[in-house]
């Protein structure tokens, strides 16, 4: 009897892949578009810190369902404690006598001891913890999906409409601030997009991809120098094929998913990297 | 703490040596600090719009507190700064710009955020009458020949050229800028004051601007604004009562105050 290949394998469960490759693409458009502002706002940590956070909300939900026998849905576990961690991240540290970086290896090394402990008590779960974490597409559900279509559709949607103003606010907030515009308004919206859509996205796909999408796609898109726009529009792109493209070469070489996905938007840094080298060969002025 | 007689507090404005225009700003009694502790003494001061103000001093001296608090990102430490116009429009270019490097910007893109104030960042796209004032204000700024290259690769003259054209292009009524000549040489230093003047007279801006060469800061201002945090002082006039006030001469000898009064150039003298 013949065995057959991947490629028809994957032709045949096909409605069995649909579901965690739409949420890659998702995922990792909307990430992908974020993480210009996570990069050249020097916000990388920061991305750290929340998606560890939304890492600790999973294995959190998890465990008050066994120990305390209350169900709480995992990715409201992971965006809650997301959006915790993006509040506090976006306190003024000087308060306390401290810098932004200590606060962030605080809440980067709480939540990731934190989620260890936790997850010691939950045993049974372990398999999906490490899914969490290093991201598994076996976990996707349509209820997943359909969370991650909604809530990265309306934060795209919301970035496009407010673009001149987040990006203003982002890059020259003294000037912004001089010129009327609502600057803490602003931050706030767009810390909680990006809160909100790591907490979603980290349940579905794992902290890991998550991470990746949210820094790698734009370090990937700067590179290239091209103007603002067109950074915003590659970063988006990267994504997307970080996401669907470490997905299906995690199908068909048998490798951890979120592994996958991590590793080929590094790979596009490389690939963009050299294509900007040769550009600059062609043109010597720049 | 005092501030040198002449001028009397409430006596000082900042307005052209031609017919005064619109009283735009007043510092009343107004002092500046971080906290509870004024750095120095309170004064008055009248902006007027069309004129041309220059504050000088010696490094720490106050003059970027003062602006900070001029656009209430810090509050008075006392007295209060008045605005006469409730939809007054500024324009500010820091000392250090808050554009980093890494940002993969090109002055046509940056000179059209000028036009965002308020809430109109709500229109997701500029309109055809802003690109077109964003267009002219980059020519009136001269910053047409690099508009398009990125703003890291710009040189220092260049980058404050481009954000000129963002200050014009925003139609302020009142531009402050701290010390947007540092790092320039002499003849970029000359021609970005030059243009500053013919933005104050030919936009009907008022332009107050922070410059350590006060021989340009004389030439040009209508009203010089001097700040010194040791004696502690504030002196506001015209070249010859600033150069030769008592904490004026504490800080740069009396070379100044002969000179203004003779008449002579000052030559290039970096304060």
């Amino acid at each position: 009897m013949d065995e057959i290949s991947k490629w028809e394998q994957f032709q045949l469960s096909f409605e069995l892949f649909r579901d965690p490759i739409l949420c890659a693409l998702v995922a990792g458009g909307v990430l992908g578009f974020l993480s210009v502002y996570v990069v050249l706002r020097r916000m990388v940590f920061v991305s750290a810190a929340v998606t560890h956070s939304a890492g600790l909300g999973v294995a959190l939900a998890f465990f008050v369902d066994i120990h305390l026998g209350l169900s709480v849905d995992p990715m409201l576990g992971a965006t809650i404690l997301s959006v915790i961690a993006t509040l506090l991240l976006m306190l003024d540290p000087a308060r306390l006598k401290l810098t932004r970086e200590s606060m962030l290896g605080l809440a980067f090394a709480f939540a990731g001891g934190a989620a260890v402990l936790v997850g010691d008590r939950i045993a049974q779960e372990a398999h999906d913890i490490q899914g969490i974490l290093f991201g598994t597409a076996v976990l996707v559900t349509p209820e997943n999906l359909y969370t991650v279509a909604g809530v990265g559709g309306a934060i795209l949607l919301l970035q496009l409409w407010w673009y001149r103003g987040f990006t203003f606010v982002s890059f020259d907030r003294v000037g912004a601030t001089v010129q009327g515009l609502p600057v803490r308004m602003l931050d706030a919206v767009l810390m909680m997009s990006i809160g909100i859509m790591v907490g979603v996205s980290a349940r579905a796909l794992g902290s890991l991809p998550v991470f990746a999408f949210s820094t790698l796609s734009a370090i990937a898109a700067l590179v290239l120098d091209f103007r603002l726009g067109w950074t915003f529009l590659l970063a988006t792109l990267f994504g997307c094929i970080s996401g669907v493209g470490g997905y299906l070469f995690a199908f068909f070489y048998d490798f951890p998913v979120g592994g996958s996905q991590t590793v080929l938007a590094s790979v596009l840094v490389l690939l963009t990297a050299l294509l900007r080298g040769g550009l600059n060969l062609l043109d010597p002025t720049r | 703490m005092k501030t040198d007689d002449p001028p009397k507090p409430g006596e000082t404005s900042a307005a052209p040596q031609l017919p005064p225009g619109e009283l735009l700003v007043s510092c009343e009694e107004l002092a500046v600090g971080y906290g509870e502790t004024p750095m120095l003494p309170a004064f008055n001061l009248k902006i007027y719009k069309g004129s041309f103000v220059s504050v000088v001093g010696r490094n720490g001296s106050g003059k970027s507190t003062w602006f900070k608090t001029l656009l209430g990102m810090i509050p008075p430490v006392s007295g209060r700064v008045v605005k006469h116009r409730p939809e007054l429009k500024w324009s500010y270019v820091p000392q250090t710009v808050g554009i980093d490097t890494i940002l993969p910007m090109r002055p046509k893109e940056m000179v059209i955020w000028g036009r965002l104030s308020g809430w109109n960042f709500l229109r997701p796209f500029s309109t055809s009458q802003e690109r077109k004032l964003a267009e002219e204000a980059i020519d009136t700024a001269g910053a047409r020949s690099f508009a398009h290259r990125p703003y890291r690769e710009l040189s220092e003259g260049q980058k404050q050229r481009a954000l000129l054209a963002r200050v014009i292009a925003s139609q302020a009524e009142l531009v402050l800028l701290d010390e947007p000549t540092a790092a320039m040489d002499a003849v970029a230093e000359q021609e970005t004051m030059k243009r500053l003047v013919r933005l104050a007279r030919d936009q009907n801006m008022a332009v107050v601007v922070v410059s350590h060469d006060l021989e340009l800061a004389a030439r040009h201002a209508d009203v010089l604004v001097f700040l010194d945090r040791e004696t502690p002082s504030i002196i506001v006039g015209d070249a010859q009562t600033v150069f030769c006030s008592h904490a004026f001469r504490h800080q740069y000898g009396d070379e100044y105050c002969a000179r203004a009064k003779s008449g002579s150039p000052l030559g290039h003298t970096h304060g």
